[in-house]
């Protein structure tokens, strides 16, 4: 880690998580003198669940009916970036712990078959490997699941990667590449200055010809002044995590209805997850895990994997998500020349470093490889008098 | 056997209590019987300690790592989970803190065995459905601190739950007999104060598992292979204390254990571990588990203690003016040390320990710099407050860099700065049993008064907080004679630091080189500190390493604790407690 922030860099990225580093990295290969700003505040990289999602997640579908659209349209992403996590594995010559098992969706009703059914079909439709499996093929490739699912839906192109492994290796190699991290500093405001910025921390000023804001659910704030008021929120989700044992859970296994991620990790670990709440505890200045979700998420995995109520807990977390409208918000930010935004939506590890990617071509003045027109935060822009105030609690975190 | 009889009763460890065996199988507590472990009979003592029936029989190792290393019993009491067997079906068991029944089959753990399909069901349940139970004070810990807490409380005319994790209840210092009968004047003593509160109608739990604490002051308690919510109107936390890790290279190795735990499988089962048995450590606890050992017969190599000769008059004079009892008792466990040609070495420390075709060699460093060989090795280098409830719910805490963890900051009735729940004992501090007691008189009674019941000062009180005053005093005395002559292990960079996750120190040292700082950070990059104990050795030990390498410690740069505190198997999540 650098030691003193310096006065003067040609790129600021704000924000440490896995879309921040991968920025980073991607300037400072491209030959910009780099430096990254992150104040250490609850991270959803540092505190996921691992999932590679690609088929859409029943539970978006059910929270924001009205976001499926969004949803669809940025669906041909996902197996994008599950390659693009297999490509930057082998360019850092890295072990992520990733393994492409599939993923089930599990149904216990024939409504929830049938609404899977639909899905896999559409999925199909914008060229997703989806299919459905009734019980007995159930009992063929996946013999874990419990007597009480009756069916489920098979995406071959999803997986999982032990994020640990994966954010230590892609820091590592942003380092390598020259980018200077400065962690524990909060950025305050940004500020044009000239043709660049002014970026105001508690340890002082930074003036840089380009920033890009990677800083999640910390990024309202930061472009507020600019004219901008993004619909992102900061959704504090829990984790449980057992104790290892041999493998015998292969998928990522979610629920047609009911929140719920599953897998097991390389480790042996099984990381129990998938949107069940916790407290965002803006005044211990982390996140805190509830009762309500510890019972009702790992009672819900024991339903679908029975095998699991013989493990133990030996571990709960809650992080910090940062949902949107439904899609990515990436690229220039429209009327303010050097400024970048970079949140990736939606099962954002997955998205993170091809999100990334797109967003650094972008500020190396190429074209990016994906259209990202329709992720460009100009649909978030607002005439500067209506502009409402911070969230209370966003900016307390 | 697994039964949903409402007359079955729990057998076990709490943390894996999915099982109740029927009543008609439990014997009489004491009565010889046998189990099988790997394959073979053991001769064990229906009620003693799996880990003291495995141990006594010589079956040093109980469990195989992720990386294939042997471990067995470290630290005797529930924390380091070295000791995990499997039961029958059940995986993952501290053998410690399970009671031998007749016809156990026991098998090591092998971290990674493949979970068995569960025999109860696998229902998919939500908060709303657990039963709740609503105490007016709610103590946890039945130690001195704990037992003395409830029968206060309930005096002043509360309902008191105490519930504790252990099989029976006294803690540490009134730790019982499992075959029934005290063994000496310690033991009585507790006896009786249990009596006392039972006598009075303080409920007690035992083989009950305190895991989480939520807002406003709901605890999750898993007890009888089930959970249940207890929501009191003020709660005593009186959790005690574990023993202090001394990374030393071969701190690993199965013989290797904390002074507690032989205290513990000599105390409660008379069982010893082995034949040749080297103390270590720091303070009087290794002279007093000396000193029962050789009158047991046991062989003790030697006693080895890394502070100087006891020399300074004023502090001896100041122990023996605040409590002349314990001094008298102190000079007693010398004396027997003495008698039986024990030699004692003061002013030195264990360097290293390797496994040898004759025993575990043993390299003592410091004064009296010399190699010996004994079977087990015991090391009782001080304690460490179990506050991670506490600090898990969020009282708030300052960091005490000599000691070398968090002080849970308390108000002058032992209040925490979360309202209506009080903590007392070792657990906020190493001021021993004496102070326990008090703090506890004090605190069972402020609680009670928060929880609306009229108390008036009684003469219990005034005393206590005479008694309160006089051991702050002797325990200040005591440690400053006990004041070591080196306060941190001698680690090499192979030395493994974190017990559950093998992580070495030179691994820690490589993150630190990449630039992490934040304990959280050094954890995700190394694993450091993710095992099944919750970072509680390895914690310690990073902070001193932080610390040497002049970075700033406080009481947020440890590991945040996380619920649960211990392990909890998911199936007793979705069940109530079976009676
Ligand atoms: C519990 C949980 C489980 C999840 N599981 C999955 C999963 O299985 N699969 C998946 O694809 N996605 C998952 N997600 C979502 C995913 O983790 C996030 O979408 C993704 O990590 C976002 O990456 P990021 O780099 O944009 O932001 P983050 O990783 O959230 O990082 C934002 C960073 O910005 C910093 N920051 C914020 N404001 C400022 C400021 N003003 N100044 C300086 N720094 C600032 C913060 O300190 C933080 O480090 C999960 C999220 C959570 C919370
Ligand atoms: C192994 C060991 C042996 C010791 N032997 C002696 C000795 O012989 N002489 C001496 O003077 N001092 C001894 N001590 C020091 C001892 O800690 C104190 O003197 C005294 O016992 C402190 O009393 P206490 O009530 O604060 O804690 P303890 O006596 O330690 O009692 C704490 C109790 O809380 C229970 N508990 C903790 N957390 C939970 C939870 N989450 N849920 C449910 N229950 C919980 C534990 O099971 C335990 O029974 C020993 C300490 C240890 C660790
Ligand atoms: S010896 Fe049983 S948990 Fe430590």
């Amino acid at each position: 880690m650098a030691k003193h922030l310096p006065r003067k860099a040609e790129v600021v990225v704000v924000g440490g998580g896995v879309v921040g580093l991968s920025i980073a990295g991607f300037l400072a290969e491209g030959g910009r003198e780099v430096v990254l700003l992150d104040a250490g505040g609850p991270a959803g990289s540092t505190a996921n669940a691992g999932s590679l999602h690609v088929q859409m997640q029943s539970r978006f579908l059910r929270m924001y009916p009205e976001q499926v659209p969004a949803l669809e349209s940025g669906l041909h992403l996902y197996p994008k970036a599950v390659d693009f996590w297999h490509d930057l594995e082998r360019k850092l010559n890295a072990d992520f712990g990733m393994k492409m098992t599939g993923g089930l969706m599990v149904a216990e009703t024939e409504d929830q078959l049938d609404f899977l059914r639909r899905k896999a079909a559409r999925e199909r439709a914008l060229g997703l490997d989806s299919e459905i499996l009734e019980r007995s093929d159930l009992d063929r490739v996946a013999p874990y699941i419990g007597p009480a699912v009756i069916g489920a839906e098979l995406c071959a192109n999803e997986g999982k990667l032990n994020p640990l492994q994966a954010n230590a290796a892609i820091r590592g190699w942003a380092q390598s590449c020259g980018v200077a991290i400065h962690d524990g500093v909060h950025v305050a405001a940004l500020s044009p200055q000239g043709s660049g910025f002014i970026v105001e921390t508690g340890g002082g000023k930074v003036h840089a010809d380009q920033v890009v804001i990677a800083a999640a659910y910390g990024s309202r704030t930061l472009l507020e002044p600019f004219g901008y008021e993004l619909a992102i929120e900061a959704e504090p989700l829990h984790v449980n995590i057992t104790e290892r044992a041999a493998p015998f859970i292969g998928h990522l296994v979610q629920h047609a209805e009911r929140p719920i991620t599953l897998k097991q990790f390389a480790s042996g670990h099984v990381v129990i997850g998938g949107g069940w709440p916790a407290n965002l505890g803006s005044e211990r200045g982390f996140p805190t895990v509830e009762l309500a979700s510890i019972i009702g998420n790992a009672t819900l995995a024991q339903h679908i994997v029975p095998t699991v109520s013989n493990l133990h807990i030996i571990r709960t977390w809650a992080g910090v998500n940062t949902p949107t409208d439904g899609k990515g918000i990436l690229g220039p930010v429209e009327g303010v020349p050097g400024l970048f935004a970079a949140i990736p939506g939606d099962a954002g590890y997955t998205l993170g470093p091809l999100c990334a990617s797109l967003v650094a071509e972008c500020v190396l003045g190429k074209k990016p490889a994906e259209d990202i027109g329709p992720y460009s935060p100009a649909r978030f822009r607002t005439p500067a008098a209506a502009r409402p105030k911070a969230d209370a609690h966003l900016s307390a975190l | 056997m697994p039964s949903d009889k409402a007359a079955d009763r729990p057998i076990t460890d709490p943390e894996g209590s999915t099982i109740a065996l029927s009543s008609a199988n439990a014997g009489r507590a004491g009565a010889r019987t046998e189990i099988a472990f790997e394959g073979a009979p053991v001769p064990a003592r229906i009620g003693e300690s799996l880990a003291s029936a495995l141990a006594g029989a010589g079956h040093l190792v109980t469990r195989n790592t992720a990386r294939g290393s042997e471990r067995g019993v470290f630290c005797g009491m529930g924390v380091c989970r070295d000791c995990l067997v499997d039961i029958g079906e059940r995986r993952n068991i501290r053998a410690c803190m399970t009671r031998v029944e007749p016809g156990m089959v026991v098998i090591r753990a092998g971290g990674e065995s493949p979970p068995r399909q569960p025999t109860n069901g696998s229902t998919f349940r939500q908060l709303d459905s657990v039963q709740v139970d609503h105490p007016d004070v709610f103590v946890i810990g039945a130690g001195p601190a704990g037992l003395s807490a409830a029968l206060s409380a309930r005096l002043a005319g509360a309902r008191v739950l105490l519930a504790d994790e252990r099989a029976k209840p006294g803690g540490q210092y009134f730790k019982q007999s499992s075959a029934g009968a005290p063994i000496d004047a310690q033991q009585e003593e507790g006896r009786r104060l249990i009596d006392r509160a039972i006598e009075a109608g303080v409920e007690i739990w035992s083989d009950t598992l305190v895991w989480g604490g939520f807002e406003p002051l709901d605890f999750a308690v898993n007890r009888a292979g089930g959970i249940l919510v207890v929501r009191p109107r003020t709660a005593v936390y009186a959790g005690g204390a574990y023993e202090k890790p001394w990374p030393v290279p071969g701190w690993t190795l199965p013989g290797v254990m904390t002074t507690g735990a032989a205290q513990t499988m000599w105390r409660s089962d008379r069982r010893v571990a082995g034949k040749r048995i080297l103390i270590a450590g720091n303070g009087p606890l290794n002279l007093q588990l000396a000193s029962e050992l050789i009158a047991g017969g046991a062989e003790v190599v030697a006693v080895v203690e890394s502070a100087p000769p006891p020399r300074s008059f004023m502090n001896a004079a100041r122990m023996a003016l605040n409590a002349p009892g314990l001094v008298v008792q102190g000079l007693r466990y010398l004396a027997s040390c003495r008698r039986a040609g024990v030699p004692v070495y003061y002013a030195s420390h264990v360097g290293e320990i390797a496994q040898t075709a004759s025993g575990l060699k043993v390299q003592v460093a410091g004064a009296q710099e010399r190699s010996l060989v004994a079977d087990i090795v015991c090391l009782g280098y001080g304690f460490l407050p179990s506050n991670e409830l506490l600090r898990a719910m969020g009282a708030r805490c300052s960091y005490d860099s000599g000691a070398g963890h968090a002080v849970v900051e308390r108000n002058g009735e032992c209040e925490t700065s979360i309202a209506g729940l009080f903590a007392i004992g070792d657990c906020t501090g190493l001021n021993g049993a004496r102070v326990a007691l008090a703090e506890g008189t004090l605190a069972g009674e402020a609680a009670a008064r928060h929880a609306g019941f009229s108390t008036s000062g009684t003469h219990s009180v005034r005393k206590a907080s005479a008694s309160l005053r006089r051991h702050r005093r002797f325990q200040k005395a005591l440690w400053s004679v006990y004041w070591p002559s080196v306060k941190t292990a001698p680690t090499s960079d192979d030395t493994i630091i974190c017990r559950c996750e093998e992580v070495s120190r030179g691994a820690v040292l490589s993150a630190l080189e990449e630039g992490y700082r934040a304990a959280g950070s050094i954890k995700q990059r190394t694993r450091l500190g993710m095992g099944h104990c919750q970072g509680r050795y390895c914690g310690t030990i990073l902070s001193a390493l932080l610390e040497h390498r002049g970075h700033q410690v406080d009481d947020q740069s440890g590991f945040a604790p996380r619920f649960p505190v211990k392990p909890i198997p998911i199936g007793c999540l979705a069940l109530d407690p079976a009676e």
